[in-house]
């Protein structure tokens, strides 16, 4: 369990309506610091600069999806050791296992619950070593 | 093509070719009927004779004796015109065979006897020219009593004996000498005479077993004949018969929108039907003879490709389902279902290999198809309805501030239904992944009663709503079961919904567990109205409520009880339910224990 809790979160997603509730979800609800990032080939340096305790990444979006940018960040120093969790509205199993193993720490599944979402980030963030 | 009566008629023969042993009855019948046909000629002889007899011999001293002999002769001719009368008349004499022999021998005796006391009375008070008449008569009468009575030589040998033996006393005792040695040939004559009737005897025996014979064999080939016009005819019929199925199996092979392919042994092309020859764009003329897997599968490794045929030729086993990629005469590829059916002769060798193809090309694209638009229906729904249920539920919960009671009521109402569109679509992705296939279910031994308690705890907030409780019965026991733990889940929040909602307010949804038949049984007991009859037997069918109206009333897309009994049923338990006894219905599942 991490010393510090469970604070800044960074959120790359295209959908701009599923952004707005996000923010709501964890700055209203979950009380969290919160930088949205909307393309995501911008996503790392603003992931760099907004230095993020957890990063929730979207699986589908144009440009770079979610486990292409996961790929990216794992090969640069800066984000090697972000934890990334991914939000997707494809929720097969093969392809849940399959991120799990690519290092993701956990898997929120669309649609979510507003309500629960923070709660939910902070069971994953309580949850890592 | 079993043709009626087949069976029986071809079994004949071999009752007909077997030997029957001589029947001893049926020839003595034919001696016996011999016998006395020849009775009339001998009984008129007979009497004729006798009559040219006692009038040459009245003139001597025994007018009387002459008289008697005479009344004698007549009441013996009478007797055996009554035999032979009563033997026409007897309804089945050939039955009775031995009776009428015996009656003949009787007759034939007392025949001969009448001779030999003629003999014996008359030729000693005679005048030496009547002696020499008697003698030649009675000579006359034992030498044609072999013609007579020669079909049975005992019967010769009485009546003979009856002539000559009291005649031979007489000429022994005369007191002449040449009558004397007469007497001493006389019995030698007799003897030969019934050598000669023994001897007639076997001639006609054997011409009898002859007859028969000959008869058994004119029968046999008649009944053999008649067969072999039956057989001709059945055969004649069977040829029909092979011929139309031969014909129909060609027109199907014709018709048939499968590829149909004869392979020889050694996987060259005999004959393709039409569709074959459309599939693959080569007429049926430029297949045959050559290398079949070759030119389908040129892309295969050819080396792959022959040692699976002669794998198959030598197991001599069918192969079906086989997929394969195989190549048309324009070189355009194509996915082809594949059945082998190799024909075997009675000497188990593999003659020809029946090769049927289906183009499923065209069905594993729509497939994809399929799965494409489900993948993207999937997450092109999912997507608005997260922000439609994400925003709702954002504004019920309050974080944004204190509504309206009115809008509040009305946010929930909107909030609930985008749920239940979301439950549909997922139901609807379940039921289409079980029968694509596509589900797989990760199988472990779980702790039933936790998850029984996490199920009740999920669903709890739902059955407030209907303002019903849940609880399980006492304490549930620890058991495990071997189930997948996200679907089993699915299955209980699915049980105790249906439960909740159908059942009265204030009411109890009880959750019980116990050991049933090796299984672990799960039970959900509601109070709800029952399961209307008409329903019972399609509540597992697909979008299956009672009453339409339920819909929109409570809720629920009708596929959760269909999805849950696939589920059990991958997970090799079953599903049921039964009515309760104080009113309302339980829902059971089975789960099966980790072995």
């Amino acid at each position: 369990m991490p010393t510090q809790a469970l604070n800044r979160v960074c959120y790359v997603e295209d959908d701009e309506d599923i952004q707005r509730i996000v923010r709501m979800s964890l700055e209203k609800v979950g009380k969290l610091t919160v930088e949205i990032v909307t393309d995501p080939l911008l996503a790392i340096e603003r992931i760099i600069a907004f230095k993020p305790d957890l990063v929730l990444l979207d699986w589908m979006m144009p440009g770079m999806d979610g486990p292409a940018l996961f790929r990216k960040m794992r090969d640069l120093p800066e984000t090697r050791g972000l934890p990334v969790v991914f939000i997707t509205a494809k929720a097969s199993q093969r392809e849940l296992d399959e991120l799990r193993n690519m290092g993701a720490v956990g898997t929120i599944s669309k649609p979510f619950s507003p309500r629960d979402l923070p709660d939910q980030l902070r069971a994953i963030w309580n949850a890592l070593p | 093509m079993n043709s009626p009566g087949t069976a029986d008629t071809l079994a004949a023969p071999s009752d007909l070719v077997e030997r029957r042993p001589e029947d001893p009855r049926r020839i003595l019948a034919d001696r016996v009927e011999q016998l006395y046909s020849q009775l009339p000629l001998g009984i008129v002889t007979t009497f004729v004779i006798s009559v040219v007899a006692a009038y040459e011999l009245r003139e001597g001293r025994y007018v009387e004796v002459v008289a008697f002999w005479a009344g004698l002769v007549l009441l013996l001719t009478l007797a055996r015109g009554a035999l032979y009368w009563g033997y026409r008349r007897s309804p089945d004499p050939k039955r009775e065979a031995e009776q009428w022999l015996r009656w003949l021998a009787i007759s034939a005796l007392a025949n001969g006897a009448t001779w030999g006391f003629a003999g014996a009375v008359f030729f000693p008070s005679h005048t030496d020219v009547e002696q020499v008449f008697l003698a030649f008569l009675l000579a006359g009468m034992v030498a044609g009593g072999v013609t007579m009575y020669a079909v049975s030589w005992p019967i010769y040998a009485v009546y003979a004996a009856g002539i000559v033996f009291p005649f031979t006393y007489v000429l022994a005792t005369f007191g002449n000498r040449l009558f004397a040695e007469i007497a001493l040939l006389l019995p030698a004559f007799y003897a030969i005479n019934v050598g000669i009737a023994w001897r007639l005897n076997q001639v006609f025996d054997s011409g009898y077993r002859l007859r028969h014979a000959y008869g058994r064999l004119t029968e046999d080939y008649t009944a053999l004949n008649r067969q072999l016009q039956h057989q001709l005819i059945e055969l004649e019929e069977a040829r029909r018969q092979v011929e139309a199925s031969g014909r129909k199996l060609a027109l199907f092979a014709e018709r048939s929108p499968i590829a149909v392919f004869e392979f020889d042994p050694d996987g060259r092309v005999v004959t393709v039907n039409p569709a074959a020859e459309n599939l693959f764009g080569y007429s049926a003329s430029e297949l045959a003879g050559r290398a079949g897997t070759e030119t389908l599968f040129p892309t295969a490794a050819t080396s792959d490709v022959a040692q699976r045929w002669s794998e198959m030729i030598r197991s001599r086993e069918p192969r079906v389902s086989l997929r394969a990629n195989a190549t048309r005469r324009d070189g355009v590829e194509i996915t082809c279902e594949w059945n082998l059916t190799p024909l075997v002769n009675r000497e188990h060798r593999v003659i020809s290999v029946i090769v049927q193809g289906r183009d499923i090309t065209q069905q594993l694209e729509a497939e994809r198809m399929k799965q494409e638009f489900t993948s993207t229906l999937s997450h092109e729904l999912r997507t608005p309805l997260t922000s439609i249920i994400g925003s709702l539920q954002l504004i019920n919960s309050g974080v944004l501030g204190e509504l309206d009671k009115d809008v509040l009521e009305l946010t929930t109402i909107a909030e609930r239904n985008g749920q239940r569109l979301l439950d549909l679509i997922n139901d609807i992705l379940d039921v289409e992944k079980i029968e694509s296939g596509k589900l797989t279910l990760v199988p472990e031994v779980l702790g039933l009663a936790e998850l029984i308690t996490e199920s009740l705890t999920l669903n709890r907030a739902f059955a407030d709503r209907f303002h019903v409780k849940l609880a399980t019965s006492g304490n549930l026991p620890l058991v495990h079961v071997r189930a997948d733990r996200k679907r089993l889940l699915q299955i209980m929040t699915n049980l105790l919904s249906n439960a909740a909602k159908f059942s009265p307010e204030g009411s109890v949804v009880e959750v019980t567990m116990e050991d049933v038949d090796g299984y672990i049984r799960v039970g959900v007991h509601d109070r709800g109205p029952g399961i209307p009859e008409a329903f019972r037997t399609r509540i597992f069918g697909r979008f299956a409520q009672a009453d339409m109206s339920y819909t929109r009333q409570k809720g629920g897309t009708g596929l959760g009880l269909a999805i849950c009994k696939r589920l059990l049923e991958m997970m090799g338990g079953h599903i049921g339910f039964a009515d309760r006894a104080a009113g309302g219905t339980t829902f059971w599942i089975d789960l099966p224990k980790p072995r």
